[in-house]
């Protein structure tokens, strides 16, 4: 090393107070693990972490947390249900948790844009529809999910009106989801279209391009583009939140699971369900980085449109 | 663009209508009044220039003339129609007027092909191969050819610039209005664009240029008009604007600009 050793003092500067103290460039800490020392490092404190890991959950202690959560044949029993014993298969319920999540995401997604378009309209005729657009959203955003999914579940079919409350459980719980879900993403989206500088509509407009053009080609793109993220985390919790259409006792996954619970005393059904909404939950993010990542190097890397 | 070939020859003998007149323009933002009573004329394939310090009005007289901010009074007549009648249609108002700005505004998620085709697509309905063999052409006499495909973060300043003027040429306005074009860029990219501005010039594109390069202005203008305080003080051929400025506050601008080694 060309350093000269930390008990060397200042060089020859004036006198000043920097020349008190003796230069030094060296840490007081040990030198950090780099390169192969630091994969030999990491492999070891892995090691370390899964043996406790493993450690803790085959002792015997943990043996009832095992059992409760982790046997297997209960968690297969659950998930493919047994007919005559009355337990639901949470297999087939969580398919309705993914026709239910995937249809309300997709009016959801229409809704939304709509409503908050409309918000950032500013025309004085549709004062009254902003009003009732700001009203809306800040009840179905301050009310729980839950609540409204028993109000809507259990209310409406005790007002006894001709068609409205005769529907199946699961068309109450598919408004519902829309219904509180429609608010939160069309925050999401106002928040998008924000985003987007004025000099870009300015721009478009400058074109000869009128509002509408100008909000589906230059604005829209761009806004849904920032807030991706957003708009994806938002469907998986609403992919998630089709569990609380169990409190009407419909059968999708997590009920099957209660149930299953209940006639066998024994919860892995609970952890099988569990696994299932994972498998759709995780691939979701995982996708959203891979778009996003995709989109940024596009953009830079100059590929053909 | 049909004028390409046409030699450039202001027409200022009378004869043509002229692109743009303004008479008393006045407007405020607020209780701030930033034009002041406003008049000026420009004729077929002239270049007008306006100069003046920041804040002037250079920038909102530009963007009353293609209706991105409405006049308080007064009348803007753009082609001989006046702005202001209530049956004026913005839109095809803009789509003969090009705009470009300081700052290129070009669109981020669009190819530079697409930038250019995005308009003459979805405004005049053009076929897509036929947008884009036009573009292509616009792109190639700017000599951004090779860049159709890359996106806008990917280019220089000057290269962005000259895609937003390909953007405004692509849809053949009759009618370039060019805000402080080169304000935005780095020394030593202002030369191509300028370059390309004073190429349009020649070949009789009708411009109104707000302005901080005086020798631009000294070398391609028809007219300059100096502005202070939302008013037009002076105006006249450059020859006369820059060597022998009637007017007292002209003159101070001019010495502060000369002052600051920028002409």
């Amino acid at each position: 090393m060309a350093l000269t050793q930390p008990s060397s003092p200042a060089g020859p500067g004036g006198p000043g107070a920097g020349d008190a103290l003796p230069l030094s460039l060296y840490s007081s800490h040990r030198p950090r693990l780099r390169g192969r020392s630091g994969v030999a490092a990491s492999t070891i404190s892995t090691l370390v972490v899964l043996v406790l890991i493993a450690g803790a959950l085959a002792s015997p202690s943990a043996s009832a947390f095992r059992n409760g959560f982790l046997n297997v044949h209960q968690m297969w029993l659950a998930l493919v249900g047994r007919h005559n014993e009355g337990i639901l298969s949470v297999g087939k319920g969580f398919l309705l948790n993914i026709w239910l999540s995937g249809l309300c995401e997709a009016i959801v997604l229409v809704l939304a844009l709509g409503l908050a378009t409309l918000r950032l309209t500013t025309g004085p005729v549709l004062f009254p529809f902003r009003a009732l657009a700001i009203g809306y959203t800040d009840f179905a955003r301050g009310v729980p999910v839950i609540l409204v999914m028993l109000w809507v579940g259990f209310g409406v079919p005790s007002l006894n009106i001709a068609e409205v409350s005769s529907q199946s459980p699961v068309v109450y719980a598919g408004f519902v989801l829309v219904f509180s879900y429609t608010a939160y993403v069309a925050e999401v989206y106002r928040a998008g279209l924000m985003s987007v500088p004025r000099a870009q509509v300015q721009a478009a407009r400058s074109l000869g391009l009128s509002s509408r053009t100008t909000l589906r080609r230059v604005v829209l793109p761009q806004a849904v583009r920032n807030v991706l993220p957003a708009l994806l985390n938002d469907f998986a919790s609403l992919q998630k939140d089709t569990a609380i259409v169990s409190t009407l006792g419909v059968a999708e996954a997590v009920h099957s699971a209660q149930i299953a619970g209940g006639v066998e005393f024994n919860y892995s059904g609970f952890t099988i369900a569990s696994l299932l909404f994972l498998a759709v939950t995780v691939p979701l993010t995982r996708y959203t980085d891979h778009i996003m990542a995709r989109d940024r190097s596009r953009r830079l890397a100059g590929m053909p449109a | 663009m049909s004028t390409a070939q046409s030699v450039r020859a202001p027409a200022l003998d009378g004869t043509s209508p002229p692109v743009l007149r303004a008479a008393g323009v006045h407007k405020s933002f607020g209780s701030l009044e930033v034009l002041r009573g406003v008049d000026l004329l420009v004729a077929p394939h002239e270049v007008v220039c306006l100069i003046g310090a920041s804040g002037s009005g250079k920038s909102t007289l530009l963007r009353c003339c293609n209706l991105l901010e409405r006049i308080d009074s007064g009348t803007i007549e753009l082609f001989g129609h006046d702005l202001g009648h209530e049956r004026i249609d913005e839109d095809l108002v803009r789509r003969h007027t090009g705009m470009v700005f300081q700052s290129f505004n070009l669109f981020p998620h669009l190819s530079v092909l697409e930038n250019v085709t995005l308009a003459p697509r979805r405004v005049l309905h053009l076929q897509r191969a036929i947008a884009e063999q036009r573009a292509r052409e616009i792109l190639a006499r700017i000599g951004l050819a090779d860049k159709a495909s890359e996106y806008p973060e990917r280019l220089s300043g000057g290269q962005q610039q000259r895609v937003a003027i390909a953007r405004s040429l692509a849809m053949g306005p009759r009618l370039l209005l060019l805000d402080e074009v080169t304000s935005a860029l780095d020394p030593e990219l202002v030369a191509e664009v300028l370059d390309l501005v004073g190429e349009l010039a020649h070949q009789g594109m009708t411009m109104v240029v707000a302005t901080h390069e005086m020798g631009f202005a000294r070398e391609v203008a028809n007219t300059v008009c100096f502005l202070e305080d939302g008013v037009i003080v002076e105006s006249g051929p450059p020859g006369r604007i820059f060597g022998s400025p009637t007017e007292a506050a002209t003159r101070r601008f001019l010495q502060r600009i000369i002052d600051a080694g920028r002409l």
